[in-house]
Order: structure tokens, then sequence, then C-alpha cells
């Protein structure tokens, strides 16, 4: 089973990175959303916006990232996958890829916030740590909708309509607590908060394991 | 007239909760004052809006398990009649937020609570319109049902808990649950909420018959 997904993630990469545009679509959506915001906010940058700007680009890039995972599947390749993979280990492979890959995205949305906006972050460890419980949360929620709007098909606002709205109990939180990883951050404080995130995102991943086989079967 | 007994309790109910809600005796308090009363036409909507969410929830799992056509569709009428309830909580809402907190619309997580379960089921409804294979839709609805119910529950039963709310019961707030003991208060409050659930189970049933003759009736 880990032999499996481990091949799923492995392919993820190497199909991606033979259409290399889609990576470099999704920097410069990012590059030009950031300097958007720098451009019309570039006077009141405080804690409270930079961290407000950060969140509602990496949303919108993650929802950009993610929602072709099941682009391939949706056609040949599809039966191949049908006959030949368990859809748990299918769902997990993704889930896994899109995990690394927001990260990826999230951390590089940081750091071009950081150049163009000033160093906002003050302690670095917990903004790391809450930007991978955010990853984790979302590549959960992201993959399964990635799925459903695979399956779905021709509707290209689909992917944004279902998974924003399912992305706010965790944006909320993720929100306020990394806040405060920008102006002075304690972990005990926070603990709740974290523990919080961390369920909501352990939640996530469970039901699209459990629902994605539902969803898979032809 | 078999099965016709809970539709007139139901109606039953709701008149009284209805017109004794505007008449019985209710206590003083500062500020909210005569609008307590809210009580019996805000509450019982988010309670009867739940249930019926759990309806159409137990209704896509049995769809789920065997594919059965009437069963999506009626979890896909539940899911509408709670939305529908919805809207009515959310509206006297409003008329009460607007006379004691000054504002038909403020940021308590009550609210936010409401609108994102008020999106998510939207996205339901377009997702389940938009598949047109049905077999298909019996498994995309049912399966993001499932998710939109769970981060329902997440939203509005566990994120408020974290933090204050404007409202009633929560921080700093006098609670309604202190007014729940007025023993004026109670058997009105009650017999609302259960009135409105059946209210809207029989407009739910109500909906599914009519669609039902209604597709017999463009075979024909």
């Amino acid at each position: 089973m880990i032999e499996q997904i481990y091949q799923i993630v492995k392919l993820n990469f190497r199909l991606e990175w033979q259409e290399r545009q889609s990576y470099f679509s999704i920097l410069i959506y990012i590059l030009s959303s950031v300097y958007l915001s720098y451009l019309v906010f570039s006077e009141v940058i405080s804690a409270e916006t930079w961290n407000a700007f950060f969140w509602v680009i990496f949303i919108f890039s993650a929802v950009q990232a993610a929602y072709r995972s099941f682009h391939y599947e949706a056609d040949q390749r599809f039966l191949l996958y049908y006959g030949m993979v368990k859809p748990e280990n299918l769902v997990l492979g993704k889930i896994i890829y899109n995990f690394l890959y927001l990260y990826a995205t999230g951390l590089f949305t940081a750091l071009v916030f950081t150049f163009l906006m000033g160093n906002e972050i003050n302690s670095l460890g917990a903004f790391l740590f809450i930007l991978l419980l955010a990853s984790l949360g979302f590549s959960a929620i992201l993959t399964f909708v990635a799925g459903i709007s695979a399956k779905a098909s021709n509707n290209p606002a689909l992917p944004a309509i279902l998974s924003i709205p399912l992305l706010y109990p965790q944006l909320i939180s993720l929100s306020r607590v990394s806040l405060r990883s920008l102006t002075g951050f304690s972990w005990e404080v926070n603990a709740p908060l974290l523990i919080v995130l961390a369920l909501l995102s352990l939640v996530s991943l469970l039901l699209s394991f459990l629902l994605f086989p539902y969803l898979w079967r032809d | 007239m078999k099965g016709i007994w809970w539709k007139l309790l139901g109606l039953l109910l709701v008149l009284f909760s209805l017109v004794y809600g505007m008449l019985g005796p209710v206590q003083r308090l500062p500020i909210l004052n005569e609008t307590i009363r809210v009580l019996y036409y805000h509450v019982p909507m988010w309670f009867a809006m739940v249930a019926l969410m759990l309806t159409s929830l137990i209704y896509s799992l049995k769809a789920l398990n065997t594919n059965n056509f009437a069963q999506d569709s009626y979890a896909f009428e539940a899911a509408k009649t709670g939305f529908f309830l919805a809207s009515i909580g959310l509206s006297t809402g409003m008329v009460w937020a607007r006379f004691t907190w000054g504002a038909f619309w403020v940021n308590d997580p009550k609210l936010n609570g409401t609108a994102v379960t008020m999106l998510i089921y939207l996205a339901y409804f377009v997702l389940r319109n938009s598949v047109e294979d049905p077999f298909k839709r019996i498994r995309l609805a049912g399966v993001y049902n499932i998710f939109a119910f769970v981060m329902m529950i997440v939203f509005i039963g566990i994120l408020p808990r974290l933090t204050d709310s404007l409202h009633p019961g929560n921080g700093g707030n006098p609670g309604f649950n202190k007014y729940d003991l007025n023993s004026d208060m109670r058997p009105v409050f009650y017999s609302a909420v259960i009135g409105w659930i059946l209210i809207g189970l029989w407009l739910t049933n109500l909906r599914v018959r009519y669609k039902n003759l209604k597709e017999k009736h463009e075979q024909v």
C-alpha cells in the first residue's frame, strides 16, 4: 500500500514536471496577485493587512493549484488507474502530492510577501508550522473537491464554489492564529487553537479518505 | 388519511407558538425588553434546519448505499427546506439584531456560521443541478452532502464555543438559558421547535410528491 502511494506521488511529480507550465502559471498567479495587493495597499501595510492578504491569496492559489489534481485521470488514463489502484491509495497519494505542492506554494507566497511588503513575521517557526497545518487541511479538502469536479466536468466555477465554503472553518482559525505568529507567539496560549486546527485537518482527511471510494466507483 | 396526525400536530404547535408567542407573558429585561419574543420565531428555525439537514444526510447515506433515485431526491428536497428555514431564521434574527445590536449584520461567530452553512448548501444545490447523469448525481451530490453536514456542525457547533459571541448565552451576555427556565416561556418555545421540525418534514414530503407527479405528467 505504501509502495503504491509512493508510486502515485512520484508519478504525479513526473507528469507535472513534463508540463512545467502548470507550475509556472501558479508562480505567476501568486506573483501578480501579491503585486496587485502591494500596489493597492503599499502605504497601509500592517501585520493585520499582511495577514489578511496572505491568506486570501494563499487560498485562491491553492484552489488554482489543486483543482487540476484529477486532470489526467479524467480521460484515458482513468481506466488504467481504475483497474490497478485502489481508490483509497489513489486519494492518499494525491493528498500527499497536493500537500507538498501547497506547502511549497505557501512558502513561495510568504517569500514574495516578505520581499515586497516587508518582513512582518515575528516568530518564523510558529508561522511555518501553521502553514504546514493549513496545507494539510487544504490539500485534503481540495483533493476531494477536485475529484468531484473532475467527475462533474464542464463547469469552470465549480471547484471554487465547492471548496471555498468548506475551507472557511479552517481559514477563520488559521488567520487568527497566524496573526499572533506575526505579532508575537506563545505556544502555550495558542495550543488549543492549534489542536483545533489539527483536528479539523484530521476530520477533512478522514472524510476524503472514506468518501472518495464512493465518488470514484463507476 | 394515514399518517396525517403528525402533520396536524405540527400545524397546531406552530399556530399555538405563533399566536401565544405574541400574547403570552414574558420576562422584562434591560435591552431585550419585548424583543425577547423573537426566541419563538428565530431559534426554532435553527433547530428545524439542523433536523432537516440531518434528514438530508441520512437520505444521502441511504442513496449512496442503494443507488436509489427517490432517496437522493428526498435528500435534495430536505436540504432545500432546511435552507428555506435558515433564510427565515436569518431574517427574523436580522430584524432583532437591528433593534438590540444596532445593525442588521455584525461580525459574530454564529452569523458567520449561518452564512457559511448557507453558502455550503448553495454549493450543494449548484453541484446537484450541474450533473446530468442521475447515477453520477447520486454519488457526487451524496458525498458532498456528507462533507457539507460535517463542516456545518463544525462551524455552528464547535467554533462558536471557542470565541465570544454577541448572542445571548455566550460570552458576557445574559443567556437565553436563564429565560428558558422561566416556566411561561418554556412550553411555547418547545412547541415551536417541535412544530417547525414537523412542518419542515411535511414541506419536504409535499415537495417530493409534487416533483414525482410532475415527472409522471411529463412522461405521459
